[in-house]
């Protein structure tokens, strides 16, 4: 078991910068996922701390030794690749077994950390076979094996269940959690999937064009995001954002207009306002969007579709001028094509962004 | 037959009739033949003249002795070169890699002729210059084309230089097949690259390998330019005389047919059977 640092850890192909600098403190245990969009550099960054990408400048520590030049081999830990990257001629027991038999590990132990490995990950029954014998998760269970009977300081996934079907993914999503609690070891994991990064991470790092944009635990990304990029990144449906000017202050509070939306004002208690006439952009969830009346700013929609999930609805609206917005709504069947209908925004679920995506507090 | 049918075949035909005529036929003929006594005409049957000669003919055992021996030898030198090369095409510290994938390919591209030719220069004996660089650092020549054993030897490196390139790019074509990331996760796994190379790359490149053996042995037991063009029609004496250039002799300079056939039939069954065995030896263990 070890805690991870990072220090203005860099990575640049030529001219090329990939990685900006990434700064991040990983504790003993935790379970910190990367996530972010494609070309983020997520998977880089993973990769760097696995030692299979050299880094440009920066330091990598595990464990509290400096390890930037320290081969992968020798780093303590122990990867699951996103193509599960099994030995396609060797036995799920080979598998296993195959780094701890080159090092010439003892017998009795290698068969026994197998053996736990196995009955960890129910693969007891699968251990004869080929990987090419195996479904897509039983080789994920695998290639998850393997990196258990390293018995590793640190665990890293890369992007682990995105070749599997959807069921499949919630089901190892579990699974990976249950191993977390059970091994207690340091985990990376690498998605693009900000639900696997919300239901599997202790703490999540929002990457963006290899700069970090947020590291935080869950909810807190999730309420109080710092920009408009991981507001729009966590959460699914995504935030919805709607163009605004702001007009003044009132009370304690700043005024916007929201100017595709026919007039409409909501006011926003904000420590520092943006100065009158400046662009802002207001964020307000889908399932935040409250019925007419109910909300501090009333928004007149028109429906385009409705998506009934049975225990919840979703209405993709746009308001008069063609701003798209998106409603949770309380399962109703009710909700139409092209049917008018009213929302309002509670004001104290709302957040504020300036023209350049930074949140206004 | 429906019409699209009919349209096909007819389109098929032109190829069809030259094939059954050049091809099948031969083929059916020379089998015919080979229980002919074809020295006088008119040729009657009498196996005993081709079959029955097959056996207690040491000309052939000769042959057949020689063949054997250029496969024992030289297709597993060829093979072992041609990964051991495959593997360097494949490497990303190579430069100008394809350049150098072309140049290795290209002993196939050129003519026998021209390349036997080449090979009787480098290794003339009192000219060549295999012999006065062996000179050179205080070795004795070497009487290439009058010393049997040193005959077989320029044979089985003449044919090594010609197809050692051709099989290294189907072999690399294998390399390639093999992802990278399994040889990230045997790095992970503390694996060095010379045990990767032993227990993870070799054994994926058993089909592509066994591939070439088989490619192999089919061109060995067919060898026929070597020994004719190189070392003078399989000499000295017929230390070199493969199966190929018996055949030939037999067909073509002595004209006796039948015998021929039998040789020919023999060739091509020797070469299914030693495929066979190659395939058996390498199958897939479940």
């Amino acid at each position: 078991m070890a805690e991870l640092t990072l220090r203005a850890v860099r990575k640049s192909y030529g001219t090329v910068d990939i990685i900006h600098g990434v700064d991040l403190d990983i504790a003993d245990g935790e379970f910190v996922v990367f996530v972010g969009p494609s070309g983020c550099g997520k998977s880089t960054l993973l990769r760097m701390i696995a030692g299979l990408e050299d880094i440009t400048s920066g330091e990598i520590s595990i464990g509290g030794r400096v390890v930037n030049d320290v081969e992968a081999a020798e780093r303590g830990i122990a990867m699951v690749f996103q193509t599960y990257a099994l030995y396609p001629h060797m036995t799920v027991r080979e598998n296993l077994s195959f780094g701890l038999r080159m090092n010439g590990n003892p017998r009795a132990d290698t068969d026994r950390r197998v053996a736990r490995a196995a009955e960890i990950l129910r693969i007891d029954a699968l251990m004869d076979r080929r990987p090419k014998a195996l479904s897509g998760g039983q080789r994920q269970r695998v290639a998850i094996g393997r990196a258990i009977v390293r018995e590793p300081e640190v665990f890293l996934f890369d992007e682990p269940l995105s070749n599997l079907d959807a069921e499949l993914r919630v089901q190892m999503r579990v699974e990976i959690s249950r191993l977390h609690s059970e091994l207690g070891t340091t985990m990376i994991y690498v998605t693009h999937d900000q639900t696997e990064a919300m239901t599997l991470a202790d703490r999540i790092v929002v990457l963006r064009a290899g700069r970090v944009e947020q590291v935080g635990r869950p909810l807190e990304l999730y309420g109080n995001p710092t920009n408009q990029f991981v507001a729009g990144f966590i959460g699914s449906p995504r935030m919805n954002f709607l163009a605004a000017e702001t007009i003044g202050t009132i009370g304690g509070g700043t005024r916007f207009r929201l100017v595709n939306q026919g007039g409409a004002v909501i006011v926003l208690p904000l420590d520092r306002p943006p100065a009158p006439g400046e662009a802002a952009v207001i964020g307000i969830r889908p399932e935040h969007v409250a019925p007419a009346g109910a909300g501090d700013c009333d928004l007149p929609l028109t429906l385009d579709v409705a998506e009934h999930l049975g225990s919840t609805s979703y209405l993709y609206a746009n308001t008069q001028a063609g701003e798209p917005v998106v409603v949770q709504a309380a399962a109703s069947d009710g909700a139409r094509a092209g049917e008018r209908i009213a929302v309002s925004i509670p004001a104290a679920q709302a957040l504020a962004f300036d023209a350049q995506g930074e949140r206004l507090r | 037959m429906r019409r699209r049918n009919i349209t096909a075949y007819g389109f098929l035909a032109p190829y069809l009739l030259i094939f059954a005529a050049f091809w099948v036929w031969p083929i059916i003929y020379s089998f015919w033949l080979s229980f002919l006594f074809t020295r006088r005409q008119p040729w009657t049957f009498n196996p005993n003249t081709t079959w029955g000669r097959l056996v207690e003919d040491p000309a052939f055992w000769n042959a057949l002795k020689n063949t054997l021996v250029i496969l024992v030898v030289q297709v597993p030198i060829m093979i072992a070169l041609a990964t051991v090369l495959a593997v360097l095409l494949n490497s990303t510290l190579l430069r100008a890699r394809g350049l150098m994938r072309f140049a290795f390919f290209a002993p196939v591209v050129v003519g026998e002729v021209a390349y036997a030719a080449v090979f009787r220069l480098i290794f003339s004996e009192d000219l060549g210059f295999v012999n006065k660089a062996l000179a050179a650092i205080g070795l004795p020549e070497v009487a290439w084309f009058s010393s049997p054993t040193a005959a077989m030897a320029l044979i089985i490196m003449a044919v090594t230089w010609r197809w050692a390139g051709y099989n290294a790019i189907i072999i690399l074509s294998g390399l390639q097949s093999i992802p990278d990331d399994v040889y990230e996760a045997a790095t992970l796994d503390r694996v060095s690259p010379v045990r990767q190379f032993f227990f993870i790359t070799l054994p994926l490149l058993k089909p592509v390998i066994l591939f070439c053996v088989v490619l192999s042995v089919i061109g060995t037991m067919q060898l026929f330019a070597e020994p004719f063009l190189i070392t003078n029609e399989g000499g000295p004496g017929s230390a070199t005389e493969t199966l190929g250039l018996f055949l030939y002799l037999q067909g073509f300079r002595v004209l006796n047919f039948g015998y021929a056939s039998a040789v020919a039939y023999t060739i091509a069954a020797l070469a299914v059977l030693i495929s066979l065995l190659n395939m058996w030896a390498g199958r897939e263990r479940a």
